[in-house]
């Protein structure tokens, strides 16, 4: 048994393992390392036997031995060890692992029935590893357990006599027969890390992007897809309908729903050339503004907008909007991604002057980050570094970093060396909100709206603050004990409410820098101290005087007060060695100053032609926007524990294709919707076969269903009903959202945050969703319940669940029922000849496509009935009252009190035309369409 | 409301599509929540309760903003002796709230051993310290932020920065719900969420079916629960038959399609919701003594006695895990009056709560849980130029309670140094908390796991112990 698996046909690279230290390779010319290294490569194809032969004195060895070597001693080292003898002073059950002789004596528990050599069955070493033994069941986490090959290894090797070879007789073994790939990285913290091996199908991420030939007259995508279904005889299902993809590519390409005119002139030309019509309609896609938009929400989703700083404050990021726009901006002139790449990591160190630029570096500040007066400034700055190092890690490289911070990666060839020398790029990286005059083709529109209420707002709070301080003024009592003990004549509602009221006038004065020019952005200089960040920092004169220039060193155990190795920056040395990449260099090495531009290096490290992974990454990320799955299964982590590519060679193909197309976006997107795989039906003429040939659904005979997206709902409803303002860019802007969660009182350091208010008028508000303010602590509710991911991580796709609080929000909320009655106000106006028109005209809007007989007939008849319903019912006008009274908690008395908050949005407040706006029919119509906008339809791309 | 015609409606309804045969009191309220058919995964596959487990439910009461140690249950007299006395901290770990001038301060209450056990506790919890025999005191317990939302993440999910699930999550995971016509995990906020907001009990990776449900005190107990004004139960539910006509249409040229026709169920269950849970919360069926003895209807006790009654009369239907917030336990200025309130405010909803669930012999099978996400120091800075009797915020050092469910009742576990600055006996992360609560509750961290963005991912992060000093 155990002989068919270690001596099984496999490749085999053995390389002869040479230890570096960072700041070695560093110094050492690349070029000549690289031939140090692949000189000593020794490469072999083997399988047992023939292996056997080449190496000097292996007929020695016996396969008990073997199996030790190969199998056994590394899964103790992996599984064991850490509680069993890595540290002699901590050995659990005084159970010692790391010598035969240790293992003989056996633990506190079992004693010398551990090993009882000849009997694997018996031996407590094998039976605690089966998890039959009650409260022994090892290793304790069941995330570790050992597999069933695993176990017998253990068994079968106990079975030989449980041999122990020596060190160099090991050494021998491993040399001659060891399966899986050792990989050059830099110093490893363990040395049984740094000599681990891989198997090889789990590195195909760095390795060498592989080239392969598409017969001419072939569409890659479908060579590619096509020749895997062929194998397996499943055929594809048929080309989708015109209606069908005209919906697909509308909301695949810009995220709304195809115009009533757009199906018309699409099914017309589908029917004539349906590849030319596919093309031009992608690219006439592809040159509305809307397109940015919606892959630029993707690219958001990625690094986590939002536009305030998270935490116990939750601050305003004023700024952040015009990075947001940036990333629209670089879809729709389709910048080449490696330039997008090196702006948003670099802009910066590549040229400063270029406001472009600095807005683009706005990536390097979108994590949550506060600095309060209760925080230590090194664990925040260290809580940056960690931030950054894992969101470029999964961004661009699909690495979550994160998981080599405390020790060498568990799966991936990512010493934690390699995470550090990548912090190392960041640590003269410093926040700045920076001087950034507006660009030509910014929107700065409603600045003056506002600035007038934030000024409100505030003149609010400052009047309400001087009532108050006069009041207390005339209230106060000197205090009598020896301290104060709240004893001062105060009512302690009002002292909080003091403390609230200058914490927001902070909070809202923040908020004046939203229309200034000002760029969230950084730069390149030491380290300042800061005990507390509540507002703009602004760029040093002297970048490199005041502070200190950080001492990059591995943190041990990921403690930041832990100083282990200097290293010196870096990036993933497998990504190097395996992907036989072209020698970047990184500026700072041990001797220098530490004034180079490190991030520059990184960015062009990342966008180099022969780094494996960057365009990989991309492509997969594109394909994953297209098709609701990546070809790889995580777009964030391409590591061993991610999904293995389901087409290997097309990821390959699309990654190099991508590069010799200038890194476009937009001309990757038109080789995907020009495929037939992206333009097949969504059901399979043999659903039988289809289910047992691709039960995932990963060969892409049918197109993947989805559900829209949160954005896409509600930018839909907004478009059928008319109100969408298509305004592309500017300041966040401020929509209804339910208004209990508006109101709600929101804790925050010091109080309680102003509510939130919508902006006055419906065109201010009725905006596409991704400009509606993102606030970290405080979720629109509805966006939330249709899975709308959380700013606070990194989201590689989105996730669709279905629960009933979505249904609740679609039929009941005030949102939805504006939208149908706007949307019905709509059709009334249009004063169609006929009932049957007027609803023939709704399912155009709402589905693209005319209603049936049955539909009509049920539509009309429900319209009628609820009409006549309608017209018993009366609406009050709604009322906006621009005060709200609310109850919180005083925290020097731990008891209630109740205050008065101004809201000037709704001193002008324009509602959304509402039920006592429009005539019962209207109204009676609006439940009809209601209906519409809850249909699984309405809800699905197919 | 309770218009027959819509009963029937449903029913017939759910027998049609689901092929039900019972009405509504066989329908799942958790389905009705958080129903998700279209996810692959329900129940954690292999993490079977223990059945030595005495625990069955956990009932946690979250005392948000960091309840000082020193003036409830761990008693520093040597503070007396120091009181304002100057005292400086330094390091490159203190934070500016530890720098500047900072003094000593005693607590301002007395303390007294309680009970047959001799518990320490301070004199405002009157009603409590009828009941210190049934609880254990845990004074180990050690977090690693002192800002609030932090601390509050860390101590409801294990994870500082948020984004992962929370215990209550993790324990409906684990064990599912006894009773399928409620929720499994139930939150009971303030009407003011806590810094860090509905994180605290969100499914982080998990399926959203294991998120906490908040049951808002004021308002709509869940959003969008009722219709606009105007809109007839009637008129809904012609809408909704409308729906699904439509819908039927929709899914005939696309059988097979399981995420339509889940999708199509909700509305069903969300149409039913809207009678089912305001019956489930209405508590106006209990007896005076009841309410009395929890302190509802009076002003100081009320918010939080009702917490405490729902949280029992929900644990009785087979809620799995209930938490109950009440705070703002952030006295920086005043302890004797904000901790003298706030104990006042939660000290008899909690003592009925306990007894409560004694006089029904629950409290044997189900955890109390008492803490906030951390502690306070035993001194202050200068607040607004003066001195003042407040405390600010301690990481190293917190109180902590556990009651019933197969914890060491009557006894105080742990230690804290002569100023209750820190831990210094029995400490633990409090990573080992929630291995211990899992335990308690049948369930083994390294066992309860999760595969999320390439890891087995469980509460403790990274593996805890069990405390086995809190065990009975």
């Amino acid at each position: 048994m155990p002989d068919k698996e270690y001596n099984a046909r496999s490749t085999v690279v053995g390389r002869l393992w040479i230890l570096y230290t960072c700041e070695e390779l560093a110094r050492m010319k690349r070029a000549l390392w690289y031939s140090i290294v692949f000189g000593l490569v020794v490469a072999a194809t083997v399988d047992g036997s023939t292996c056997a032969q080449g190496a000097e004195g292996v007929s020695e060895f016996s396969d008990a031995e073997k199996l030790f070597a190969l199998q056994v001693k590394p899964l103790l080292a992996e599984k064991c060890l850490p509680c069993h003898g890595a540290d002699p002073n901590e050995i659990e059950g005084g159970l010692d692992l790391r010598t035969l002789a240790d293992l003989q004596v056996g633990g506190d528990s079992f004693e010398d029935k551990v090993l009882i050599a000849g009997d694997g069955q018996h031996s407590m070493l094998y039976v605690t590893t089966t998890r039959a033994e009650e409260g022994y069941e090892m290793p304790p986490k069941e995330a570790d357990q050992l597999t069933a090959e695993q176990q017998r290894w253990i068994r079968d090797w106990i079975d030989a006599g449980a041999p122990w070879p020596s060190d160099e007789r090991i050494d021998l073994i491993e040399r001659a027969y060891a399966k899986g790939e050792q990989v050059l990285v830099s110093k490893a913290l363990s040395q049984q890390w740094q000599n681990r091996r891989y198997e090889s199908e789990k590195l195909w991420a760095y390795r060498p992007l592989h080239q392969t030939e598409v017969p001419r007259d072939h569409h890659p995508i479908d060579w590619f897809v096509d020749r895997k279904l062929a194998a397996i005889g499943l055929p594809p299902a048929p080309p989708a309908d015109a209606t069908t993809m005209v919906r697909r590519m509308v909301f695949g390409l810009t995220g709304l729903p195809p115009s009533p005119d757009q199906v018309t002139s699409f099914t017309a030309a589908y029917q004539v050339d349906p590849d030319e019509a596919v093309a031009t309609l992608g690219d006439q896609l592809m040159a509305s503004p809307h397109y940015g938009e919606h892959f630029g929400w993707r690219w958001l989703d990625v690094v986590r907008y939002a536009d305030t700083a998270g935490f116990a404050n939750d601050y305003s990021r004023p700024n952040a909007w015009r990075y947001r726009d940036y990333v629209v901006r670089a879809f729709n002139a389709d910048k080449p991604y490696n330039d997008f790449v090196r702006e948003q990591i670099a802009g910066d160190e590549i040229d400063e002057s270029n406001i472009e630029n600095l807005i683009a570096t706005g990536f390097l500040r979108m994590g949550p980050w506060e600095q309060t007066g209760m925080s230590v400034f090194k664990e925040t700055r260290g809580q940056w570094l960690d931030d950054i190092t894992d969101t470029v890690g999964q961004a661009f490289l699909a690495h979550s970093m994160l998981c080599c911070k405390c020790h060498d990666h568990k799966f991936d060839p990512v010493p934690t060396r390699d995470y550090y020398s990548m912090m190392a790029v960041f640590s003269t990286t410093q926040f700045a909100e920076r001087d950034a005059s507006f660009l030509e083709h910014e929107n700065i529109n409603g600045f003056d709206a506002s600035d007038k209420w934030v000024d409100a707002k505030i003149a609010a709070y400052e009047t309400q603050k001087d009532e108050l301080a006069a009041k207390m003024k005339a209230q106060r009592k000197e205090e009598t004990l020896d301290a104060k003990v709240g004893d001062n004549g105060l009512d302690p509602g009002d002292e909080a409410s003091l403390a609230r009221m200058s914490k927001n006038i902070t909070r809202h004065d923040i908020e004046r820098d939203r229309t200034r020019p000002i760029a969230l952005s950084v730069y390149t200089g030491s380290t300042i101290h800061r005990s507390n960040v509540s507002g703009r920092i602004r760029l040093p004169k002297d970048r490199w005087m005041k502070g200190e220039i950080e001492t990059d060193v591995i943190h041990n155990g990921g403690d930041v007060y832990s100083q282990g190795d200097p290293v010196t920056p870096g990036a993933l040395s497998a990504a190097e060695s395996i992907g036989q990449m072209s020698e970047i260099e990184f500026p700072d090495t041990m001797d220098s100053d530490g004034k180079g531009k490190r991030r520059l290096a990184l960015a062009d490290w990342i966008v180099d032609q022969t780094n494996p992974l960057t365009s990989r990454v991309i492509v997969n990320r594109v394909w994953s926007w297209h098709f609701g799955q990546g070809i790889a299964g995580n777009p964030n982590n391409f590591g061993g524990t991610g999904g293995l590519p389901t087409h290997p060679e097309l990821i390959d193909y699309l990654a190099l294709w991508f590069m010799d197309n200038g890194w476009s976006i937009k001309k990757l997107n038109r080789l995907i919707v020009t495929s037939q795989v992206y333009r097949r039906d969504s059901r399979h003429p043999d659903p039988k076969a289809l289910a047992e040939k691709d039960p995932l659904g990963h060969l892409y005979a049918t197109f993947k269903p989805r559900r829209l997206t949160a954005e896409e709902l509600r930018d839909a409803m907004l478009t059928v009903s008319g109100e969408l303002n298509p305004a592309v860019g500017g300041i966040p802007c401020r929509p209804d959202l339910n208004r209990e969660v508006a109101f709600q009182p929101r804790q925050i350091m010091g109080g309680t945050a102003s509510v939130y208010e919508p902006d006055p008028t419906p065109i201010q508000r009725n905006r596409r969703t991704l400009y509606a303010e993102r606030i970290r602590g405080l979720r629109d509710p509805f966006l939330e319940t249709f899975n709308q991911p959380g700013p606070d991580k990194s989201c590689e796709l989105r996730e669709t669940s279905t629960v009933a609080p979505q249904a609740l929000t679609l039929i009941n909320s005030q949102e939805v029922f504006d939208r149908a009655i706007a949307m019905a106000d709509r059709l009334i106006r249009k004063d169609l000849a006929s009932d049957d028109a007027t609803i023939d005209r709704a399912f155009h809007l709402a589905f693209g496509r005319s209603p049936t007989n049955r539909e009509i007939a049920a539509c009309v008849a429900h319209w009628r009935e609820a009409t006549a319903e309608e017209s018993m019912i009366t609406y009050p006008s709604p009322d906006f009252p621009d005060q709200v009274s609310r109850t919180v908690m005083a925290e020097k008395t731990g008891q209630p009190y109740s205050f008065v908050e101004i809201m000037p949005a709704y001193s002008n407040y324009t509602p959304d035309l509402g039920p006592a706006d429009v005539d019962a029919r209207t109204r009676g119509l609006a439940h009809v369409l209601r209906v519409l906008l809850n249909t699984n339809e309405f809800s699905y791309v197919d | 409301m309770n218009d027959g015609n819509g009963w029937a409606s449903v029913v017939n309804r759910r027998e049609a599509f689901l092929g039900l045969g019972a009405g509504f009191g066989s329908v799942a309220l958790t389905a009705l929540l958080h129903a998700d058919p279209t996810s692959s995964s329900s129940l954690h596959p292999s993490a079977v309760a223990s059945p030595l487990a005495l625990a069955k439910r956990c009932i946690f009461l979250m005392m948000e903003g960091g309840p000082s140690h020193i003036d409830t249950f761990d008693p520093k007299p040597e503070l007396a002796k120091r009181h304002l006395q100057e005292f400086s901290r330094s390091g490159e770990m203190e934070s500016a709230m530890s720098s500047g001038k900072r003094y000593f301060v005693k607590s301002p209450f007395d303390f007294i051993k309680a009970g047959q056990s001799g518990a320490d506790i301070s004199t405002p919890w009157i009603h409590l310290k009828e009941m210190v025999d049934e609880i254990c005191f845990f004074r180990g317990a050690q977090v690693e932020s002192v800002n609030h939302p932090t601390a509050c993440y860390q101590l409801n999910t294990g994870n500082q920065f948020g984004g992962d699930p929370a215990v209550g999550s993790w324990v409906t995971y684990g064990l599912g719900s006894p009773n399928e016509n409620l929720p499994g995990f139930v939150v009971l906020p303030r009407t003011s969420y806590p810094q860090g907001g509905a994180g605290n009990w969100s499914n982080g990776f998990l399926p959203a079916k294991f998120q906490g449900t908040p049951l808002r005190p004021e308002g709509s107990p869940i959003l969008d629960l009722s219709p606009p004004a105007g809109i007839s139960r009637q008129r809904q539910r012609k809408n909704l038959d409308l729906l699904s006509e439509l819908n039927r249409q929709h899914l005939e040229s696309r059988p097979g399609r399981n995420d339509l026709s889940a999708r199509m169920d909700s509305y069903e269950l969300a149409y039913a919701m809207q009678t089912e849970v305001p019956g489930v919360i209405d508590i106006e069926g209990e007896s005076k003594n009841t309410l009395d003895a929890y302190g509802i209807g009076d002003a100081s006790t009320d918010s939080f006695g009702r917490k405490c009654l729902l949280a029992r009369r929900l644990v009785e239907k087979g809620v799995r895990f209930v938490q109950a917030y009440a705070g703002n336990w952030d006295s920086h200025d005043y302890i004797e009056k904000a901790h003298g309130s706030l104990i006042r405010s939660v000290d008899k909803p909690i003592a009925a709560l306990l007894r409560d669930l004694k006089q029904r012999d629950m409290l044997k099978d189900t955890l109390v849980v008492w803490c906030g996400e951390f502690g306070r120091t035993p001194d202050n800075g200068l607040r607004g130029g003066g001195q003042s009797y407040g405390r600010d915020h301690n990481a190293k050092a917190m109180a902590m309670w556990f009651a019933g469910g197969g914890t060491r009742a009557g006894h105080t576990v742990g230690a804290t140094d002569e100023i209750g600055g820190q831990a210094v006996e029995c400490v633990h992360h409090i990573r080992d908390v929630h291995v211990t609560l899992l335990h308690l509750l049948g369930l083994d961290d390294n066992k309860l796991t999760f595969y999320h963005a390439g890891r087995h991912k469980q509460l403790s992060q990274f593996g805890g112990d069990v405390i086995t000093e809190l065990l009975a």
